[in-house]
């Protein structure tokens, strides 16, 4: 089980901002996602956290190769898949899959949810008709459907249900890795329950690697192995989920746990939220992303970009300071508002039902 | 999970068809049976006909509508109406659907290509339809004439060749919403062809709008097939054509109203029945609608 599956290097999207009527000047470039590196072990989660506008989502959509990356590599069991395409690409395809946010956006209105989970099959030739209609049986029982919804249309169903057709259309293919893109983040929380621990079930039996997408810590900590920070297009800290919750390194990772909300009124005034917003990624800060924002900012830190380092096994950070920064003060391991340890314990309940 | 669910057996009785589910409407109903009949009318007008087209008789010319063997009267010509609307009916449909079908779908490839293959070939084929888009179809009709001689071909080709450029702006715009949809890039992640993409995901949702001005346009196009006709550049003199026939007519609106008159009622009758399927059509079709 520790295969590397996926392992990215340096990955980057840069968008050119132009302008001009006639002679469309390049006049600056968005850089989206800016070196990002990881791996992905097989049947392991790795979650990608950040605010909304960190490039979370097109990681994702990089790996998937549904965007063009401009600079970087994307390993697949060791096969360099950064440029392949045609044939070739279709074929990788089937061993990566993605479910997406929003479920009312992701079926096809016009097609039936047996069309729907069947199409990936029929498109990389498995099985005739007849067992793609039995498979379609297998999956819709898999992820907790009956088998007579399989005639029905995407809009006969809630956006919990249409979660879970998304679920077996990705997993029709039989794939390795599964990109999940905010999975919960448009459902209901009783519903979320759900959704997360049928994901956790599948990745079970089937060994499935997850690229998990969120900005809801208490589903992070549910499901993830391993955590991956994002700050402005970057990955500021990457820690087994234990470690970065018990120890945060990285200033933001502090800055975000601390902003879970919290029951304990002992707490107040101990939190110091986050000033200013995130930086237009136009024009990022020189040297460390974080230092307009970091309440430890120095000079250093405005001149010379910090570079990912070990700081522990498995543990690493982008912090100049990294090792000296005064001691959290807070416990985040259960750090946790009422309301999300309600919801984990759900999760938990549902798990053993 | 409900207790519905609970249950092996769909609770819902089957669904019905799409011409089930296009019967219930009556408007559409009526619709359908109006372009049945006119079909049938077009088809079968060489049997239905009391006279032969181009029989004519000076004696009945200008007859008025429920007169001795001619409930419709007679043109100027004393050609009995009920003859030529039947024959004219088969040349104006046979048009309208040309032109709508072959320019349409013309038209409706080139939006879907432009806006799936938007960063290389949006620019191009959207300058190309500005260009198509600044002739007018008169012009275009002259020219196909001016080529091909005038004839029911070159109002169509001309019909055709208008048609484009109005299709494929439709299309493209359509198809430039949806193709910012989830389920198109969840299609391409289960790695599809381009091709498969487009005909099994972005067109069936494009569809609305195709349907929408396709039928708008079928009337449209046999009044300008008429206009054409009257320039001399469609159907030639004894051939009847509605459009031909109406405009024929015009000159002896004052003494004979029914010569013109019938015509046009008979290309409203036809454009409004087309209409109001289409839009029943477009609704039947699409799963979001059904009960």
């Amino acid at each position: 089980m520790s295969e590397t599956l996926l392992e990215v290097n340096g990955l980057a999207k840069h968008y050119p901002v132009r302008k001009g009527l006639i002679v469309a000047k390049q006049v600056g470039t968005v850089r989206a996602v800016d070196g990002v590196s990881f791996s992905l072990k097989r049947g392991e989660t790795l979650a990608l956290v950040g605010e909304s506008g960190c490039g979370k989502s097109t990681t994702a959509r990089l790996v998937l190769r549904l965007i063009e990356p401009s600079a970087g590599t994307i390993r697949f069991e060791g096969v360099d898949v950064t440029r392949i395409s045609g044939a070739a690409q279709r074929a990788m395809r089937r061993r990566m899959q993605i479910v997406f946010q929003d479920p009312y956006a992701s079926l096809n209105p016009r097609l039936t949810v047996a069309e729907t989970i069947a199409e990936p099959m029929l498109v990389h030739g498995i099985g005739d008709a007849a067992s793609r209609r039995k498979r379609v049986e297998e999956l819709l029982s898999l992820v907790g459907l009956r088998s007579f919804h399989a005639q029905r249309y995407p809009h006969e169903f809630s956006g919990g249900q249409r979660q879970r057709i998304g679920i077996a259309r990705a997993l029709a293919v039989q794939p390795d890795l599964v990109v999940c893109d905010e999975p919960v983040s448009a459902l209901d929380v009783s519903i979320q329950a759900q959704v997360v621990n049928l994901l956790k079930d599948l990745q079970r039996r089937f060994g499935l690697a997850y690229l998990f997408i969120a900005h809801d810590l208490a589903v992070v900590k549910h499901v993830a192995d391993r955590v991956a920070v994002m700050y402005l297009g970057q990955i500021v800290e990457v820690a087994g989920k234990r470690d970065l919750f018990a120890a945060p390194r990285h200033p933001y990772t502090r800055a975000l746990l601390a902003a879970i909300p919290h029951p304990d009124p002992q707490r107040r005034g101990q939190v110091k939220p986050l000033g200013g917003d995130l930086p237009s990624p136009l024009n990022p800060p020189s040297g460390c992303r974080f230092h307009t924002r970091c309440p430890f900012a120095q000079e250093r830190c405005r001149k010379e970009a910090p570079a990912l380092r070990q700081l522990a096994p498995g543990h690493e950070a982008a912090c100049h300071f990294a090792e000296t920064l005064p001691a959290v003060g807070l416990d985040f391991t259960g750090g946790l508002s009422e309301a999300a340890t309600k919801r984990l314990a759900l999760y938990a309940k549902a798990r053993a039902a | 999970m409900s207790a519905a669910t609970e249950t092996d057996e769909p609770i819902a009785p089957p669904r019905p068809g799409v011409l089930a589910r296009l019967l219930r409407e009556p408007a559409a109903a009526f619709s359908l049976l109006l372009v049945v009949l006119l079909i049938a009318a077009a088809i079968l007008a060489p049997l239905l006909a009391p006279t032969d087209p181009y029989d004519n008789d000076l004696s009945l010319a200008m007859q008025p509508p429920g007169s001795e063997g001619l409930p419709l009267g007679a043109d100027a010509q004393g050609r009995d109406m009920i003859t030529r609307l039947l024959f004219g009916l088969r040349v104006s449909l046979l048009m309208g659907f040309a032109a709508v079908v072959l320019g349409g779908g013309l038209g409706a490839a080139l939006g879907f290509l432009a806006a799936f293959y938007h960063r290389w070939l949006d620019g191009p084929i959207m300058r190309l339809v500005d260009i198509m888009l600044s002739f007018p179809a008169i012009l275009v009709g002259l020219a196909i004439a001016a080529i091909f001689g005038p004839g029911i071909f070159s109002v169509v080709m001309a019909l055709s060749v208008a048609t484009v450029p109005l299709m494929a702006r439709i299309v493209r715009g359509s198809a430039m919403v949806v193709m910012r949809l989830d389920y198109i890039e969840a299609a391409r992640a289960t790695g599809m062809t381009d091709a498969r993409l487009i005909w099994k995901h972005l067109a069936p949702n494009c569809l609305s709008a195709i349907f929408v001005f396709a039928t708008l346009r079928f009337g449209q196009v046999i009044l300008l097939g008429s206009a054409l006709s009257f320039l001399g550049l469609g159907a030639q003199p004894p051939v009847p054509e509605l459009g031909a026939m109406a405009s024929e007519g015009r000159n002896f609106l004052f003494f004979a109203p029914h010569i013109a008159v019938v015509p046009c009622i008979l290309i409203f009758i036809v454009v409004l029945a087309f209409n109001v399927l289409g839009d029943a059509l477009r609704d039947a079709l699409d799963p979001r609608l059904r009960v």
